[in-house]
């Protein structure tokens, strides 16, 4: 049988090793070294054109203050974090195509998402390619049923909506409500919610009315609710539709009292609506600048950074909280000297369970949901004003 | 619902509210009945004359007579604009139909581009405020932008059914949608007609903009929306007949509003794209009776459904 001969190590193999060894050490060492200083990708694809352009680029704006706040205090174990973010214009299917390239291009383990539509459509690849998909400011209570790697860092609408609905009947004494809500995944779940509990409480929804996302003309439909005669009006919609429903019911001499939810709390509709606007509830599921010191800290920064008040407030303090959580599942990772990926990234938030969040407070992972107090507050004067916290 | 209160307060407010669709068909089939295009470029004049009014009223903070100025200007403008150096080329290398359709769209769709990266997406309107004071006449609410909307489409549509009747220009006009070949015969020059008709259609788009932008918010791609709504109404008015798809506007936006009585609201929208379905299928040269009401008013012999090769020749 043939063997091959061992090399004998005489001097020259044993210096041309040696050399070579030599050489090779610093280059081992400097690859290890760029390793531990490689960014930790976070993906996040938000609408940045679009009808929902307006939040979608402030609530990255919220994400990169908190990114550069993780990266000044030196990373996540010495290693930077990076956001790459992607254009979804709150459309499913460049939903799904943002997500694909963020795993396949720049290997995310974890994507921050928003918009309901959005979420359910990216959900299945999340749990076909293991990838951590976390929502950050979509509420559709179906969100917490999308599958074992979609979770929620954002209170779905069961939260506030019911919180809404239970206070409109025991607290404001309201016994029949009118339901109107945008025909697509924020308003259909979320109206559900809002007459089940309504309902349920001991009232009753006289009024049940969805209409179509680009309507503009709203008076067929608010004739019928004016005939209804309802003495709670809860309206389901954008900052784009909101404002234009409340007008023409106005108009249309309708003066019952409106709710909605955060994306109604924004400066701009008491703008557009004057008077109209006053009594106007909206939720927020963030703690305003009463509640927690960094919040009025941070709506300095803000201003200053950008020179005006941002869109949507709370659903922005969520944003910035979400880049910090994420921070904490890669720390927790890396602390276990694992690798980040979508299942240790899930493993670490399921064994944490509980964030103190700068902004929002703390976030109690239950399941795909999570828990948060319920603030309402109320037009009164043109502006927003504190009405009840509601845990 | 069957209150007669509530289904006049539906006719009015639905009548009210077509008066932004009746200015945009007007403009849309005036275009097309003179030059023969299907002009969807107007869905990019639309946005120029909102944004001139909206950066003239809320970032130079000028009178709203400056606003509506500046709207009609750059509307007109870049409506004439387009005429000279994109569709005047096109006619004379003899393009086919399809060509001029490409065409408008894209250009359609550079300008809300364009609109975008200026302006942003959000959804903004002309004046903070989106209220208008409302007064009860016989248990029916009147705003003041109802009585605004709709004197400002009777008011444009008058002046121009007198400027098509009574003047040179405007039998001009008419001559030219009625054989463009013919009325050069006459001395009548086709390209300064297809100019006068852009400028007028730039009119009526600024009109209609400044009721939409002081009714809810505007973005970028809000015009497509009108111009597919006016495209129906040009359809069902039948190609070539201004004043009939004036007329079916309104009854497209009150069939809209009345369809709540037996739908629900979130079908209404889709109604137009029953109609266009139903309108291209049945209906190609439009609706015959709104043909006969208003031979009279659309006085000149009609060239229905002449195919747009015809007039991009000569």
């Amino acid at each position: 049988m043939h063997t091959k001969r061992m090399p004998t190590l005489n001097r020259r193999r044993f210096l041309q090793s040696a050399a070579a060894a030599g050489l090779a050490v610093p280059l081992v060492g400097s690859r290890a070294w760029a390793q531990s200083k490689d960014p930790l990708k976070i993906g996040v694809t938000m609408p940045l054109t679009g009808s929902q352009a307006g939040y979608g680029n402030d609530f990255v704006i919220g994400m990169r203050q908190a990114l550069k706040d993780l990266n000044d205090a030196g990373g996540i174990a010495g290693r930077p974090l990076e956001l790459i973010v992607l254009d979804t214009q709150a459309e499913p299917s460049l939903g799904i195509n943002a997500m694909n390239r963020l795993i396949n291009v720049d290997k995310a383990p974890v994507i921050l998402t928003a918009w309901s539509a959005v979420v359910k459509a990216q959900a299945p690849t999340a749990n076909r390619e293991k990838v951590l998909l976390l929502n950050t400011g979509a509420n559709a209570p179906e969100i917490a049923h999308l599958g074992e790697f979609v979770y929620t860092l954002f209170p779905l609408a069961d939260v506030d909506i019911s919180a809404l609905a239970k206070y409109t009947y025991d607290k404001l004494g309201k016994r029949k409500a009118a339901v109107l809500y945008i025909n697509n995944d924020t308003g259909i779940d979320a109206a559900k919610v809002y007459k089940d509990v309504f309902e349920k409480t001991g009232g009753q929804v006289v009024a049940y009315e969805a209409y179509d996302p680009r309507a503009t003309e709203f008076s067929g439909m608010l004739l019928k609710v004016r005939a209804a005669s309802p003495d709670m009006v809860h309206v389901h919609g954008l900052l784009t539709d909101v404002p234009m429903v409340i007008a023409q019911m106005r108009q249309l001499g309708l003066q019952q009292r409106v709710s909605s939810y955060s994306a109604g709390y924004n400066q701009k509709l008491i703008d557009q609506l004057g008077p109209a606007a006053e009594d106007f509830i909206v939720t927020s599921l963030a703690p305003g600048a009463d509640d927690n010191p960094n919040v009025p800290q941070f709506l300095e920064r803000w201003k200053k950074e950008q020179n005006r008040h941002p869109n949507g407030l709370p659903y922005i303090q969520y944003q910035y909280d979400s880049v910090q959580t994420t921070a904490q599942l890669f720390k927790h990772v890396l602390e276990k000297k694992q690798e980040p990926t979508g299942e240790t990234m899930r493993a670490a938030l399921l064994a944490i369970k509980e964030f103190d969040s700068p902004l929002t407070g703390k976030t109690v992972v239950d399941g795909h949901r999570v828990r948060k107090p319920v603030f309402l507050l109320s037009v009164e004067k043109g502006q927003f004003k504190p009405l009840a916290k509601l845990d | 619902m069957t209150d007669p209160i509530v289904l006049l307060q539906i006719f009015w407010t639905g009548a009210a509210t077509s008066s932004i669709l009746v200015l945009l068909t007007v403009a849309f089939s005036l275009t097309q009945k003179v030059t023969g295009l299907w002009n969807f470029a107007q869905a990019g004049f639309m946005g120029i004359a909102f944004y001139a009014m909206f950066y003239v009223l809320n970032d130079l903070q000028m009178p709203l007579l400056v606003a509506l100025a500046a709207g009609a200007v750059c509307a007109a403008s870049a409506s004439v604009l387009t005429e000279v150096f994109g569709l005047d080329v096109l006619r004379a290398r003899k393009s086919g139909s399809l060509m001029f359709f490409i065409f408008t769209l894209i250009l359609a769709q550079f300008i809300i581009y364009v609109l975008t990266l200026l302006f942003g997406t959000e959804p903004q309107t002309l004046y903070k405020s989106i209220m208008s004071p409302v007064r009860i006449i016989g248990g029916i609410a009147i705003s003041n932008w109802d009585l605004q909307a709709v004197t400002t489409a009777v008011v444009m549509v008058t002046l121009l059914f007198l400027f098509l009747k009574a003047t040179k220009e405007g039998q001009f006009l008419v001559a030219v949608s009625d054989n463009a070949k013919l009325a050069e015969l006459y001395g009548i020059s086709a390209k300064r007609t297809y100019r006068v008709t852009a400028a007028i259609a730039g009119l009526f788009i600024c009109a209609a903009m400044y009721l939409s932008g002081t009714r809810g918010g505007v973005t970028p791609n809000s015009p497509f929306e009108l111009v597919l709504a006016a495209t129906i109404a040009t359809l069902l008015g039948g190609m070539g007949r201004v004043f009939a798809g004036a007329l079916a506007a309104v009854v497209l936006a009150l069939i809209q509003s009345f369809s709540v009585l037996v739908i629900s609201s979130r079908w209404q929208n889709l109604l137009l794209y029953g109609f266009l379905f139903v309108t291209i299928t049945l209906f190609p040269r439009g609706i015959t009776l709104a043909r006969l009401k208003f031979k009279a008013a659309a006085s000149p012999p009609v060239s229905v459904g002449k195919p747009a090769d015809v007039t991009q020749a000569s």
